[in-house]
């Protein structure tokens, strides 16, 4: 059974157990501090990073405030893309749409991408529950599938586990749901991934369904993006026929341009990479080329009445990179199962209760208290959500909650009577001069406080207070006039009235009455309200959108941060370009080569290897039982080290340079652009692409970048220049 | 230039040294200090723990006692920060646009000790002496509030005879968090014990900062396990001089 979240518990019961647990302490710290210097060097390559958030939110801000439009304008572009669009109210709703599509398909069990939105709606349980197995193919996803656990992180779910204990999960685990793991496995994270590989590959080649979420939909092209790692993305959006995503309406982007921003300030926040290993963008179905069936469902699920509130919006911006809780202290100290539910973190405790808005649980009400406002979050935030301002205002209210309830919570009652007491400066010294007294008594420090300071003296000792107060010694040594004793006139208080009016219009649920699609955007208008705040995409992109270097200093760029990704980079010219693949293919120990169907004979003269090309279409076994593959491609970003295909002219199926486990791709001068800008600007926008940033590699083990899991594990880049540049 | 002190209600009540400290390191530097002795708390606690309404009496309260100055300075970052910037958003949140407006207005001319020193009279040495090892904890609303990264450690390296050690992680949190340290008291020791560690780390004999209460949290933890740290404001270092250290 799929394990999820009790929502019974408040986060202090539920951090109790989390902090007297030493090892997933250790775990945390090591995982959040490496991913935070990580996160830090690579965002300090960017001098127009601030530049880049205000960019993101303003996209956000409009995509959100023009959200209706937006969300119809994608529907029109992926259904004239072959695609078909469902639209879900609540969870129960996409569950039902999922489980109907899949079993209309005649399958028991679908693969899955890694999707915040699907654990959100606790979608395997599900499925389950209608005899559908779904397999997680994320490594981490896998680790807690596996091991019967519940997610603790956006990014990484599994960050709580460390190598050895993600060994004995799967030698445990692994051959009760397929093929086993070595018995000689070791801790090694190249050992773990590699048998996840071993683990998961016959079930990718095989799968009929799969099931995705998105990082983002674009409203213009109608296409969805990917961000992954490991491969295993790839595999579940190319290879079966039937894609269904899952995707919630936040995650919708203006226009196709967007991503120029998005696809910097994403990877480098969330794994502290330039780039993401992988990147797939496709729109609708893609027969032949992918998916021949491709489903997206939309769902709101309490994303409109988030929508309605102002704080809420900026809720919305949220890309989910997880960089809030990498550097959140409380997270460090607390992880990700205290938060109760699949956000975790600061992001957590401001969404989850937009989200269920109106839903009153002990978990709800405790998160926006699970925070000490420190402000790392909003610091480190891409699109800077002011966490801590919202954290403050779900805490109002919460209290205006509990001045409706009878009899009063003693809480409020205590806040009420500190507040007379700090209202007259008479009262509030006779306290002071009470405190004092106390301070005569023969201690050093005080050990023991009434409830409810006893939290605090259990283990902190208080002060003494003072016998002497400042006060005293100020009138003693100043003159009368460096004393002002002018009274506040607090008769006149034009708070106390307009106070019950604010609580009258305290936004509560957005109703939702209508059904399916209408029912959705009717909710997002009414969130809208009218008149709407008016905003505009930014005028200006005022980031780095052109490079500066010249031909070679770009090349050079790009070499070095290929390397930096453990990329192999060969440099030769167009006469040496067949030998130069010949060499790559031979040191591989490669005796064949799968090919796109117009890789020019030129290319393969030198080539000893056995060569298939693509014509006719190769099948997916086919592609299994080839060593290597070779391809052209669309554009190279140098500034990431990003190299990505389009399906053009000499790049083939995605699936060609997925499957087999060699990958070499020939890359020529003209197509070497500097920074991501410029790379967004040459690609068609509505064919498939695949973006690749080195091997195929994993973050999920303890936050350490490990190259091979599903994709080729080898990659090789032949830059072909002129002669004279070489 | 006259300036009137709020010494915020937790050094009225618990650390007098440090509003006195403030008085003696002004008027040393040629400045009349007054004390309106109408005031009690900004509304801190209130506001960060949700009680918008009865935090927003007190803010209408603190901008009536300082309304008529000029110049307002105290001895807490995590106060400035609330009246500069809590005050208004507090305000605007339930649409008091006008009196948000008026909260802005006490707010810009609100300061923190140490940066009215820097910023605002251009000093960095202010003539001290303290012939000892100290360490500097940034508080959260000194850096990410007020935006105080380096002018405290300047003020600190300007002392006569006092050696600044660094922190590990010297940014992170200490777990104070007014209320979080009570209602989340496990999660807020647990923080403050790391902090600790950290600041032991460098055999530091006084760790030094801009918020009392941070202070005392860390400082109860300290005195619990009896780690013989010290623990001062930064204006209390900034008021020592060779006549009475």
């Amino acid at each position: 059974m799929t394990r999820i979240f009790d929502t019974e518990l408040p986060f202090p019961t539920l951090a109790h157990q989390a902090l007297g647990d030493a090892q997933l302490r250790a775990n945390l710290a090591h995982a959040t501090t490496t991913i935070r210097d990580k996160r830090l060097r690579v965002v300090g390559e960017l001098d127009d990073w601030e530049r880049l958030r205000d960019a993101g939110a303003a996209i956000k801000d409009y995509s959100l405030d023009h959200l209706d439009e937006l969300c119809v304008e994608l529907e029109k572009n992926v259904v004239a893309h072959g695609g078909v669009v469902h639209w879900a109210r609540d969870a129960a709703e996409a569950n039902h749409i999922v489980v109907e599509l899949v079993q209309s398909l005649g399958v028991d069990s679908v693969v899955k991408v890694k999707s915040m939105a699907t654990a959100e709606i606790e979608l395997n349980v599900a499925l389950e529950r209608h005899g559908i197995t779904a397999y997680e193919t994320d490594l981490a996803e896998l680790i807690v599938q596996l091991g019967d656990d519940l997610p603790s992180h956006i990014l990484v779910p599994a960050i709580h586990k460390n190598r050895s204990q993600i060994r004995q999960i799967f030698l445990d685990e692994m051959g009760k749901s397929g093929m086993p793991a070595p018995d000689d496995l070791t801790n090694d994270p190249a050992a773990l991934a590699a048998a996840a590989r071993a683990h998961l590959r016959q079930r990718f080649l095989s799968a009929k369904v799969a099931i995705s979420g998105a990082n983002f939909v674009i409203a213009d092209t109608g296409a969805l993006v990917v961000v992954e790692s490991e491969g295993n993305g790839r595999m579940c959006l190319t290879l079966p026929e039937t894609l269904i995503s899952v995707v919630g309406i936040e995650k919708v982007l203006p226009n196709w341009q967007s991503l120029e921003v998005f696809m910097q300030l994403l990877p480098r926040s969330s794994t502290g990479e330039r780039m993401n290993p992988y990147t797939s963008i496709f729109t609708g179905a893609t027969p032949g080329n992918g998916p021949s069936n491709f489903h997206l469902v939309l769902i709101d699920n309490g994303r409109s009445s988030a929508l309605a509130e102002v704080d809420g919006r900026d809720v919305l911006r949220c890309i989910r990179c997880s960089a809030c809780l990498n550097v959140c202290p409380v997270y460090e100290r607390t992880g990700g199962h205290s938060y109760g539910n699949p956000y975790p973190g600061p992001i957590g405790a401001v969404l989850v209760p937009q989200l269920r808005r109106g839903q009153r649980t002990p978990l709800e009400d405790s998160l926006p208290y699970a925070s000490s406002l420190c402000g790392a979050c909003y610091e480190a935030c891409p699109v800077k959500i002011d966490i801590p301002k919202i954290l403050v205002r779900l805490r109002s209210e919460i209290v205006d909650e509990k001045r409706r309830s009878k009899p009063h919570d003693p809480e409020l009652v205590t806040m009420r009577i500190l507040e007379k007491g700090f209202s007259s400066a008479r009262l509030f010294q006779r306290v002071v001069a009470l405190g004092g007294l106390i301070g005569r008594l023969p201690l050093r420090t005080l050990r023991f406080l009434p409830p409810p300071l006893n939290r605090w003296s259990a283990s902190r000792d208080a002060p003494l207070p003072p016998t002497t107060s400042f006060r005293s010694w100020f009138a003693d040594t100043h003159r009368d006039d460096n004393l002002t004793t002018a009274t506040p006139s607090t008769s006149n208080d034009p708070l106390v009235h307009r106070h019950d009016a604010v609580h009258d219009a305290t936004p509560g649920h957005v109703g939702i009455d209508l059904a399916g699609r209408e029912g959705v955007l009717s909710s997002i208008a009414t969130a809208l309200g009218n008149p709407r705040r008016h905003s505009s995409l930014p005028a200006q992109r005022d980031y780095t959108v052109h490079g500066s270097l010249d031909a070679s200093t770009r090349r050079a760029l790009l070499k070095d941060r290929l390397v930096d990704y453990r990329t192999n980079v060969v440099e030769c010219d167009d006469a040496a370009l067949s030998a130069t693949i010949n060499a790559l293919l031979v040191a591989h120990g490669s005796s064949s080569v799968a090919t796109p169907a117009d890789i020019p004979a030129a290319w393969l003269d030198s080539v000893q290897a056995q060569v298939h090309r693509d014509d006719p279409v190769l099948t997916v076994r086919d592609l299994d039982g080839i060593d290597s593959s070779l391809t052209g491609c669309a554009v190279a970003i140098a500034q990431t080290g990003t190299i990505i295909l389009d399906s053009g002219v000499l790049q083939g199926r995605r699936a060609l340079s997925l499957v087999p486990d060699h990958l070499i791709m020939v890359i020529r001068d003209e197509q070497i652009v500097e920074v991501v800008p410029e790379g967004v600007a040459r690609l068609a926008p509505d064919s498939p692409q695949t973006w690749i940033s080195g091997p195929s590699a994993t973050s999920d083990i303890e936050l350490e970048r490990i190259e091979g899991v599903h994709g080729p594990r080898t990659l090789d880049v032949v830059l072909v220049t002129a002669r004279h540049n070489l | 230039m006259k300036v009137a002190l709020f010494i915020t209600c937790v050094n009225d009540g618990l650390f007098p040294n440090t509003p006195r400290a403030v008085v003696e390191v002004l008027e040393r530097l040629g400045h009349q200090v007054v004390f309106p002795t109408q005031q009690t708390c900004c509304g801190q606690m209130h506001l960060n723990a949700g009680y918008r309404q009865e935090g927003l009496h007190l803010a209408q309260r603190f901008r009536e006692i300082f309304n008529d100055y000029d110049v307002i300075v105290s001895p807490s970052a995590s106060c400035v920060g609330t009246v500069r910037d809590l005050y208004a958003t507090s305000a605007r949140s339930i649409g008091e646009d006008s009196l948000a407006d008026d909260l802005d207005a006490v707010g810009h001319r609100t300061y923190e000790f140490s940066e009215f020193l820097t910023d605002v009279l251009k000093v960095t040495d202010v003539g001290a002496s303290f012939h000892h090892t100290v360490a500097y904890h940034p508080t959260c609303h000194s850096l990410r509030v007020l935006g105080l990264d380096d002018s405290p450690k300047t003020l600190l390296r300007h002392v006569e005879g006092l050696r600044l050690v660094d922190v590990d992680h010297e940014n992170e949190c200490c777990g104070f968090g007014g209320m979080f340290s009570i209602k989340n008291a496990e999660t807020s020791v647990a923080m403050g014990r790391d902090k600790l560690a950290h600041v032991r780390a460098t055999r530091a004999e006084v760790l030094c900062a801009l918020d009392n209460s941070c202070l005392t949290h860390i400082g109860g933890l300290a005195s619990r396990a009896k780690s013989g740290i010290k623990l001062m404001h930064l204006a209390e270092i900034l008021a020592s001089s060779r006549e009475y250290s």
